[in-house]
């Protein structure tokens, strides 16, 4: 198992795309954080709190972009015809397929974990030095809500992975990915609470569940905890069925 | 050793391959030769188990290929030398496929060393040509020293050198003791490497036997006569049941007779014979011949465009 995951680590570092996509899920929710605690450090409204928001906030798309890396890693392998001498080296394929998610989910896990640690400790240094005083335990489940964006992070290589099995193509998956949170489950989840009277049922849309994980102000809904165990049995399932699917079918 | 054995597999409502089975014995290149569309290919990924077949089942040295603990070094394949990543450089590709089997990345060097690329290893595959993408894929092959190589079109892209190269490479590593499995095209090239053939049409095993047998079989035979006195010669050969094509003024090529006749028959008749010669057609000519109700695509002959009333 250890020279498979040495071999997907080279795969996923030997393509420049999945380094722009890294590059900009790391810069983007830095770079507006940073901005955001340097111009508005010595406002009087400016709180720990503040911080967390803008970077939990900003970490939504973090997130997708690792989604979007996980899926391409393996829709670029079937597009590229490289499935095919990756399976003749590995031919049980359930092994390749955990080898490669153990290396996105690293992946996720040293962006995502990057993105908060020096997110935090950074904002935090330039809004104090802007005479704001920041202390991350004065923030109501600022610590469960940070932490929620890593775990979700690893949860969201693992659909992009489980996706990228089942449709194959890097255009589908990617459009999946982007419009499924965006569009579809707000159509979706406004449809059926029209249709069952309940707005209870929109919360158990996967994306807003797991996005339940990483925000400050929960939606109406599962708590923290149950929104992200269901989220994680949403990913587990996926790649369950992305693993299923690509034992079945000719590669 | 490879031992294919009833092998089958459909796409919808086409049978690509149809209960097929043939061996491959070790130690001689053993040459996979069927029209566009016969199933080669198909068979090929089967044989890896990359298409799963419907029915029957493909073993090396006795295990089946899913069984092999770290395949590369049992089994050396190259389907398509498409099958790579542009973005990625060529000693990259191979060190991916290296680390999958626990091959030491000096063994990259050593394989890009071999097929000629150490100094384009670097670039990406994206600018290579034809011919280095299939020198690539050899170089995969090479990589763990395997027992058996199963090589689709090889010699694809490559130029004259490469051609030879391929040839020069595929015997040595006969020579050694390796099976070797080799599709292709240019049935010259087989004929100039393979001691066994295996022949398919439509998915169905046509003839499996030796490049010699097979020609000897199938290719047409005929005597090859020289004389400045050929027309004293056309009545009595014909009158032996000799078929008789004119190439020239001096040239005829006869049919239905052997050498040892038409002799006597030249002596007898008392005509000067510059060559006497028997004649044996090509590879090519019997590939042609036995696979003819096999073909899918058919070719219209060349003419004037519109086509002639």
């Amino acid at each position: 198992m250890i020279d498979l995951l040495r071999s997907e680590q080279i795969k996923l570092r030997t393509v420049v795309m999945h380094w722009v996509l890294a590059v900009i899920a790391l810069a983007f929710p830095l770079v507006i954080t940073l901005l955001t605690s340097f111009f508005n450090g010595d406002d009087d409204g400016w709180s720990a709190r503040s911080l967390v928001e803008v970077l939990t906030g900003t970490s939504f798309l973090s997130v997708l972009l690792i989604a979007v890396i996980a899926a391409a890693s393996v829709t670029g392998e079937f597009g590229f015809g490289t499935i095919r001498p990756t399976f003749t080296a590995t031919p049980r394929r359930s092994r390749v397929v955990i080898a490669k998610a153990i290396v996105l989910v690293v992946l996720a896990l040293e962006i995502q974990i990057t993105v908060v640690v020096v997110g935090w400790f950074a904002g935090s240094a330039i809004a104090e030095g802007r005479g704001a005083t920041m202390n991350l335990s004065t923030v109501e489940a600022g610590t469960n809500a940070l932490g929620g964006t890593v775990i979700l992070a690893a949860l969201m290589a693992v659909v992009g992975l489980g996706l990228g099995l089942l449709v194959r193509s890097t255009p589908a998956a990617v459009a999946a990915l982007i419009l499924w949170p965006l569009l579809v489950e707000n159509l979706l989840g406004g449809l059926l609470s029209l249709i069952f009277d309940s707005s209870g049922l929109a919360a158990w849309m996967p994306f807003r569940a797991g996005f339940t994980m990483a925000t400050l102000d929960p939606f109406d809904g599962p708590s923290r905890l149950v929104a992200g165990l269901y989220f994680a049995g949403v990913a587990a399932a996926l790649l369950a069925v992305g693993t299923w699917s690509v034992n079945r079918r000719d590669a | 050793m490879i031992d294919v054995v009833d092998l089958s597999k459909r796409f919808g409502s086409t049978t690509a391959v149809d209960h097929l089975g043939f061996q491959v014995r070790p130690g001689v290149v053993t040459g996979f030769l069927g029209p566009n569309g016969s199933g080669k290919s198909t068979t090929m990924r089967c044989m890896l188990e990359l298409d799963r077949p419907d029915t029957g089942s493909t073993s090396f040295g006795g295990r089946r290929y899913r069984d092999l603990d770290r395949p590369l070094h049992e089994v050396g394949a190259l389907l398509d030398a498409g099958y790579v990543h542009p973005g990625r450089s060529g000693r990259n590709h191979l060190r991916w496929l290296a680390a999958s089997n626990g091959i030491a990345r000096s063994r990259v060097d050593e394989v890009l060393e071999l097929v000629g690329l150490s100094t384009a290893a670097g670039q990406r595959v994206r600018t290579y040509s034809l011919g280095m993408r299939q020198r690539l894929g050899l170089a995969g092959v090479l990589l763990g020293e395997p027992e058996t190589v199963i090589l689709d079109e090889p010699a694809n892209g490559l130029d004259p050198e490469g051609i030879r190269w391929i040839r020069d490479m595929l015997s040595w590593l006969a020579s050694q003791g390796r099976t070797v499995l080799v599709s292709s095209h240019q049935l010259s090239e087989i004929a100039l490497i393979a001691d066994d053939l295996v022949v398919i049409g439509r998915g169905r095993l046509i003839e499996q036997s030796t490049v010699t047998e097979f020609v000897a079989r199938h290719a047409e035979r005929w005597v090859r006569v020289k004389s400045p006195g050929v027309a004293d010669l056309q009545a009595p050969v014909a009158a032996a049941g000799g078929a008789i094509t004119s190439v020239d003024d001096t040239t005829l090529d006869i049919r239905n007779l052997d050498a040892a006749t038409v002799g006597e028959l030249a002596a007898r008749h008392g005509v000067v014979l510059h060559e006497l010669s028997p004649q044996t057609g090509s590879l090519e000519d019997a590939f042609l011949k036995v696979t003819a109700d096999s073909v899918e695509f058919h070719s219209g002959q060349p003419g004037p465009a519109g086509g002639a009333a």
